[in-house]
């Protein structure tokens, strides 16, 4: 995926909610506040255009805290190379969601 | 309350989300399942509290198990693209059918709004009774022309006759037909003796043809599209006088749209008794044949022969309406007898000598490339119906012999192209899938034909098949032959098998 790709306003946004470390679906939507109509679907289109892609959590891990495994969601190279391009595209992403980094400068 | 409510919901749930699993692709069914369930804990887990229901916590929990509907939907909605390709389409069997399906309703629907076809195929309309005959000078050479004068159709009315029992008269000719305040138009009038419409046996709409009442005024016969055109289709139209040329006529009814089949066209009849028409008139006589008069009859025609008192005799030919009020079954079952007999002429109609190399395909492959062929022979034959006749009557609104003889041949020719096509084509789709094989390509020289083989290769898109057709056919390669794909092939055809 070229490092032009130009996303959506709603698809930065979760681009964006993956990269400050909202991992699994139910986060980002708390986080951007998008149905989860839309997140989900969202989700299964960047992870075709291999922007991002899934991994189960380990199932012991889940296990010893007596709930669910979760799928987590992590950005490729291209993801954020296009994501790069997104923040530039939407200078206000970065505000309306801070990365770590950006909370602890 | 809360544990029962807690659990009642949390059922609901579940239930609602494996419902909506159903709609996600079955190879990715179980991993959706799974993300949608662990994610529903979690929501829970926010959303409710341990202390009591929240019914707005229910409801923000059931609202994000709605939104696996859209997710569901669009993973549905991405296979479909990705399974149904163009290339797996176009020249797919599905895809032949239909476009014959296409050609067919199309047909259909011009016959059903047309008037002309609509009423070439209700031959009860215009069906007359059997053992009738139209009868013509034998001198005039002009098939259907008016040539008995009425003295002589008085001659044979008056006489007892052996090989007939009843005769009419009519003929046709411009009058002036008042059509109530604005005058009246010039129109052909079919002047008619008073039987003819009984012995014909057509039926008329709205009226009694019986009906004497009102006095002497002669009857009239509107014409269906007479009746539509030059008044309106006023339905009080029945019982009132009108005047037609120098008479007063009482309309006593509305023939069927289409149901005069008889030479000379007209948008009504006047019932004359046979002393009133007019002398020196020639016409045409209509006879109803005895038994023995039937059994004359060779080939729609009978010829006869009248001796006057003088000794002079005189040949008549009898002619036939069976041609004229068959209707379109009867060119139809013809034509399509005709192409079947007419197909190897144009193409070999075997389909069985394309050998399938070694390998044979399973008989359920067999009975769907069978039910494939027989599909294409059945919509053909629809069409073949259908279309010549919106062809033949689309701009004529009732029979004649031009619009007769172009369903003929429009009929013929599509029969005949039609099965042809029909034939090449099954002969061009790969047995397995039957889809149409293409990207054709030379193979060796024709130097070689002795050595090894030259001709054209054509490729099954599915991968199954590879059709060889020789190029120049020899005594062990004379029809192209079927060469069967293994599965080692499959890497190549990768996102295109539909087998």
């Amino acid at each position: 995926m070229a490092s032009e790709t130009k996303l959506s306003h709603t698809a930065a946004m979760i681009l964006q909610a993956i990269d400050a470390g909202f991992v699994y679906g139910f986060g980002v939507m708390e986080m951007t506040g998008l149905p989860s109509g839309t997140v989900y679907p969202a989700l299964r289109r960047l992870e075709r255009d291999e922007l991002i892609r899934s991994q189960w959590e380990r199932q012991s891990i889940a296990d010893a805290e007596q709930r669910p495994a979760r799928k987590y969601y992590k950005l490729t190279v291209a993801g954020r190379a296009t994501l790069d391009a997104s923040r530039r595209r939407y200078p206000l992403l970065e505000r309306l969601i801070p990365t770590e980094e950006a909370k602890s400068l | 309350m809360k544990p029962l409510a807690d659990w009642v919901f949390r059922v609901f749930q579940r239930g609602f989300l494996g419902g909506i699993s159903l709609l996600v692709p079955a190879g990715q069914r179980a991993e959706w399942r799974r993300e949608w369930q662990a994610e529903l804990w979690h929501v829970r887990r926010a959303c409710t509290s341990v202390a009591g229901i929240s019914w707005d916590a229910e409801r923000e929990v059931t609202a994000f198990c709605l939104g696996a509907f859209q997710d569901a939907f669009y993973l549905r909605l991405g296979s479909r693209k990705k399974g149904v390709r163009l290339a797996q389409i176009h020249g797919s069997a599905w895809h032949c059918l239909f476009w014959l399906a296409a050609v067919l309703t199309a047909s259909y629907t011009v016959a059903n709004i047309s008037a002309g076809v609509s009423a070439e195929r209700h031959p009860e309309r215009y069906r007359v009774k059997s053992n009738l005959i139209l009868i013509q000078d034998a001198h005039d050479t002009s098939d259907w022309a008016a040539t008995i004068p009425v003295e002589r159709y008085r001659a044979w009315k008056r006489l007892h006759q052996q090989y007939f029992d009843d005769f009419a008269f009519y003929r046709i000719q411009q009058e002036t037909l008042s059509t109530g305040g604005n005058g009246g138009v010039v129109r052909s009038v079919g002047h008619v003796s008073v039987n003819l419409f009984a012995l014909l046996g057509l039926q008329v709409e709205s009226g009694n043809l019986g009906d004497t009442a009102g006095g002497a005024e002669l009857r009239l016969i509107l014409s269906h599209k007479g009746w539509e055109r030059d008044f309106g289709r006023n339905p009080h139209l029945i019982g009132s006088i009108i005047r037609v040329g120098e008479h007063q006529v009482r309309v006593v009814g509305i023939a069927p749209d289409g149901a005069w089949r008889l030479p000379g066209e007209a948008d009504a009849w006047i019932l004359e008794p046979d002393t009133a028409i007019a002398r020196g008139a020639a016409g045409y006589v209509v006879a109803h044949m005895t038994p023995s008069a039937r059994s004359e009859m060779w080939n729609g025609r009978v010829r006869i022969t009248v001796y006057d008192a003088d000794g002079s005799d005189e040949d008549f030919w009898g002619i036939s309406f069976a041609e004229r009020t068959q209707g379109p079954w009867g060119i139809y079952l013809f034509t399509v007898m005709l192409s079947f007999l007419a197909l190897p002429a144009l193409t070999s109609v075997s389909i069985a000598d394309y050998g399938f190399s070694s390998h044979k395909p399973s008989w359920t492959r067999n009975v769907i490339r069978w039910a494939f062929l027989s599909g294409k022979i059945i919509f053909l034959l629809a069409i073949t119906y259908f279309l010549p006749l919106d062809v033949a009557y689309f701009s004529s609104t009732a029979y004649s012999p031009g619009a007769s003889g172009v369903h003929f041949i429009f009929s013929f020719f599509i029969c005949l192209l039609g099965f042809r096509w029909v034939v090449l084509d099954q002969r061009q789709r790969c047995p397995v899938c039957l889809r149409k094989v293409t990207h054709p390509a030379r193979v060796g020289s024709a130097s070689r034909t002795f050595l090894a083989w030259n001709g054209t290769e054509l490729m099954c898109t599915g991968g199954h098949t590879l059709l060889h057709v020789p190029g120049l056919p020899t005594s062990w390669f004379g029809a192209p032959r079927w060469v069967y794909l293994d599965p080692s092939w499959e890497f190549l055809f990768t996102g295109s098998s539909v087998g």
